[in-house]
């Protein structure tokens, strides 16, 4: 009996590790993880499989033992009797406190040390900044002037994010760099890290920040060293096809971009939509018809008058249905005149 | 006296339950009534949240009605429903088990008690004034610029704070001055010793939270400048402040359950209880240690950097004591005669789930993992499955072993059962496609979210709603039981606890006798069969 049980938990053990192992060496998980863009979400997505194969072990211990208990101990009807005595074996509990405290410490050392990797500071990296505001992220790459309201990076090259708020708490992730950040109003923060994959990612806010948070997103393109410099060259207008593709085919410099490139690089997209333009934000009111509609709001505002004053003082008349307070209030100390004039005239013609 | 008037004095009149009653069983069921009809609630409320995420795009509600109902299901759930449900155990039951005839502070806790339907008609109130909508975490800025409701919420979270630490300092003092002649900490059931280790937890940790709301209070009514960022304030300060109080509270809505798991294993398994010293120790473990882990919720935050390391070690040994606990059921379980009642079905339905949460809790302690799930629904998966497949498991359980004390009758099995499956394939529906949604990208509080996570938001939603209709069978079986169930008799589950050697429900004062500990709780598999342990007091 003894040497059966012996036996037992040797063939288990070892029938557990290989389960184990095959789990965080073997098994797909692309299924699980998106696309995996960085240097930080390899060394990310290793300790994940890792501590995903250790899990595999203990759920399958417990869980098995769980059910086979249920399935081999049933009482029998008509079974009266008590069950053995046992109060406790002090070996078999000296086991089931060491090995789960052996088991953190691994994971805990290992996750330091995959801590210290990801964050290390590179030499010479490009700086971005990163600003948060309800309820858009905008970049700005300090050493060429350059703004934009969607985020480029050249591949392999290692980027110094400093990461801000202008308002509330917001949470920058790009889930295919495994990793996120707070922007957290009155501090810059930095983040680390390569990217590592040519493409388009996601970059979602990740703290509630307001109405608008589900709609704070936006892109990261990452793209070869020539294509991000050809893109800073241009001042940052080489945005999205969708916004070339509307663009009204100016030249491109900053001051005078089309008012597509314009609704794009102040964020208003992730709050309104205008079907011309290919916004869909959904926080707040849509601006289809506003050249028509916009002349009826405010006694003695033609349409022009109208939507100058709801970009540089959203609050002096709020549309019914919406709160005031949640679009930014300082468009007037960011957009300068000309961007202004360029943004009315097209949002009157609409 | 005429007949009518000696059965109103001897079955007391159902109408107390609605007075100021000082019977800490007549508390206990207040409690219990009241907090689960707040379930109820947050229950709709997430039944809104998961209709509305059903699909992408906004179909149900806009974005600001579903902040305001993802916010006050959080906190009805928290607040209203699982902290205070446990006190509701906690004053029916301690008493009884540790042999005494009562509460050690009876207006107190009756004043305890009386501090949650206001505090919850408050919260609910703030709907038609403009509810909170920054989230059970009431993060600042955010918060302090909310609407009104927010201060509402403020004021209701306060008073359920103070409630809570008045209960407390009540089950503290009872089981320290109160035990039964002969009943030494070691005879103490693990309920009552889980019980224990919450009330620590509480009497430490949420004054912090109560004096943290004030700030948020009075920076909102009288324009102090604690978190006003252009003056100085700083948003990281709340954060410890909340998660000083809100990590522990994920302890404080666990423990107790935990307790429960320990009470029925034994019972349902004719076998002592495997390792009571390391239960009982692992109570105090966590309650310890559970209050050095705050800052793993801030791992993504702008915290000291260097400080994040040490929380991560707390966060991972913490899971030390939870597998001794978890190995020690296995143990209590192992080769006994298992009955399968509903409330052994909820124990080990308990375990299955409460596991998951637990290994998941590994992972977000892990800092570059926790790095890409932190704020993800990976989380909101791992939390459910911590407080509804670990908490609520534990809840139910114990209803349903307790129901034949508390009401004098039988629920019904078949009933009880139905619940169980639906509430147990419902967790999982709900939960584990959350954590592949997380893990792919999708960030919680949204109320919408990119086309790609729609499978798993319907297969959860789905899961949701498993989990609503699952209540209709429990709430069926109380309410009809109570009134038609069979006579329970004083024990029917053949239990050693104390609560079990007196009548169904109890009377007045307890006991008919002063109870004297004469046998250990959990002296089960001895032969011939276990006896109560009870023995009319010497010169009784």
């Amino acid at each position: 009996m003894k040497e059966r049980t012996i036996f037992t938990v040797i063939i288990l053990s070892l029938v557990l590790i290989t389960v184990g192992y095959l789990v965080a060496t073997q098994v797909d998980f692309s299924w699980l993880l998106p696309a995996q863009a960085s240097s930080r979400a390899v060394l990310v997505d290793r300790l994940f499989r890792v501590m995903m194969g250790i899990a595999a072990v203990i759920f399958l211990i417990v869980e098995g033992a769980l059910v086979y208990a249920v399935l081999r101990f049933r009482r029998k009807p008509g079974d009266d009797r008590e069950g053995l005595p046992v109060h406790g074996n002090n070996t078999l509990e000296i086991v089931w406190t060491l090995i789960p405290a052996v088991i953190v410490a691994v994971i805990g050392i290992y996750s330091y040390r995959v801590l210290t990797d990801v964050e290390r500071k590179p030499s010479d990296p490009l700086v971005v900044r990163v600003i948060g505001q309800q309820f858009a992220w905008s970049f700005e790459y300090p050493d060429s002037g350059v703004k934009s309201s969607v985020l480029h990076l050249p591949v392999d090259h290692p980027v110094q994010f400093q990461i801000e708020s202008r308002d509330v708490i917001h949470s920058f992730w790009v889930p295919a760099f495994r990793v996120k950040h707070d922007a957290t109003p009155g501090q810059i923060d930095e983040l680390v890290l390569t990217p590592t994959e040519i493409g388009t990612f996601p970059v979602r806010c990740a703290e509630l920040c307001g109405v608008g948070h589900a709609a704070m997103t936006t892109e990261v393109k990452v793209e070869s060293q020539e294509d991000f410099q050809a893109w800073i060259d241009s001042g940052g207008t080489l945005v999205s096809s969708a916004t070339t593709a509307a663009g009204s085919g100016t030249d491109n410099s900053a001051a005078t971009a089309s008012a597509p490139e314009l609704l794009v690089q102040f964020g208003c997209g992730a709050c309104h939509s205008l079907s011309a333009a290919s916004l869909a934000g959904i926080v707040g009111p849509a601006l289809d018809g506003i050249g028509t509609w916009g002349a009826d709001r405010v006694e003695g505002q033609d349409a022009q008058t109208y939507i100058r004053n709801s970009i540089v003082e959203p609050n002096a008349y709020v549309e019914k249905g919406y709160a005031p307070g949640v679009m930014p209030q300082d468009f007037s100390t960011r957009i300068s005149q000309e961007q202004l004039d360029v943004l009315v005239s097209y949002l009157a013609s609409q | 006296m005429t007949v009518e008037a000696q059965i109103a004095q001897e079955k007391p009149n159902w109408r107390r339950y609605f007075t100021w009653n000082t019977d800490h069983k007549v508390i206990g069921v207040q409690y219990m009534v009241t907090t689960f009809f707040f379930f109820l609630i947050g229950g709709a409320l997430a039944m809104l949240i998961r209709s509305e995420l059903a699909q992408p795009g906004t179909d149900i509600l806009n974005g600001v009605q579903y902040n305001r109902f993802l916010t006050n299901h959080g906190s009805v759930m928290i607040f209203l429903w699982i902290i205070p449900i446990w006190a509701g155990m906690g004053n029916y039951f301690i008493p009884l088990m540790i042999g005494a005839r009562d509460m050690a502070f009876p207006k107190l806790n009756a004043l305890s008690f009386w501090l949650i339907p206001p505090a919850g008609l408050i919260m609910l109130a703030s709907f038609f004034v403009g509810a909170a909508e920054s989230g059970w975490t009431a993060y600042v800025p955010l918060s302090v610029a909310a609407p009104f409701g927010q201060t509402l919420w403020a004021v209701s979270v306060i008073l359920l704070g103070t409630s809570s630490i008045m209960g407390s300092i009540n089950f503290v003092t009872t089981v320290l001055t109160m035990r039964a002649e002969g009943m030494g900490f070691w005879d103490l059931p693990l309920f009552v010793w889980s019980m224990l280790a919450t009330a620590l937890m509480v009497l430490v940790a949420t004054p912090m939270l109560t004096a943290g709301l004030v700030l948020i209070a009075m920076d909102r009514l009288v324009g102090t400048l604690f978190f006003n960022v252009p003056a100085g304030g700083d948003p990281i300060f709340w954060q410890n402040v909340f998660w000083f109080y809100s990590h522990p509270a994920v302890y404080i809505m666990i423990l107790p359950g935990m307790g429960i798991i320990s009470e029925i294993f034994p019972v349902f398994s004719r076998k002592p209880i495997f390792g009571y010293k390391a239960i009982a120790f692992s109570s105090l473990a966590i309650s310890i240690l559970g209050l050095t882990v705050w800052a793993h919720h801030m791992f993504a935050s702008g915290m000291n950097p260097a400080l994040r390391v040490p929380y991560m070690i707390t966060s991972m040994i913490i899971a030390v004591p939870t597998g001794v606990k978890i190995f020690s059921w296995l143990g209590t379980i192992w080769d006994g005669k298992l009955s399968f009642t509903t409330p052994m079905l909820f124990a080990l339905g308990f375990i299955s789930m409460f596991l998951i949460g637990g290994i998941t809790g590994i992972f977000l302690a892990s800092i570059p993992v926790d790095l890409h799930v932190h704020d993800s629904y990976f989380v909101v998966a791992h939390l459910h499955f911590v407080l509804f497949g670990g908490a609520v498991s534990a809840v139910y359980a114990g209803l349903y072993y307790w129901y034949p004390k508390v009401t004098g009758r039988m629920y019904n099995e078949k009933l009880g059962k139905t619940h169980f499956w639906l509430n147990f394939l419902g967790t999982n529906l709900t939960y584990l496609p959350m954590f592949v949604a997380g893990l792919l990208g999708m960030p919680r509080r949204v109320v919408d979210y990119a086309p790609e996570f729609a499978s798993y938001n319907m297969l959860a939603t789905i899961g949701a709603f498993l989990l609503g209709i699952s209540t209709l069978p429990f709430l069926y079986n109380a309410i009809v039981s109570w009134v038609r169930g069979p006579k329970a008799g004083s024990n029917p589950w053949r239990a050693l606890t104390l609560e079990w050697q007196t009548s169904s429900p109890p009377p007045e004062h307890n006991f008919e006798d002063t109870p004297v500990m004469t046998r250990w709780p959990y002296d089960y598999g001895e032969s011939p069969l276990a006896e109560p342990g009870v023995a009319p007091a010497a010169g009784d």
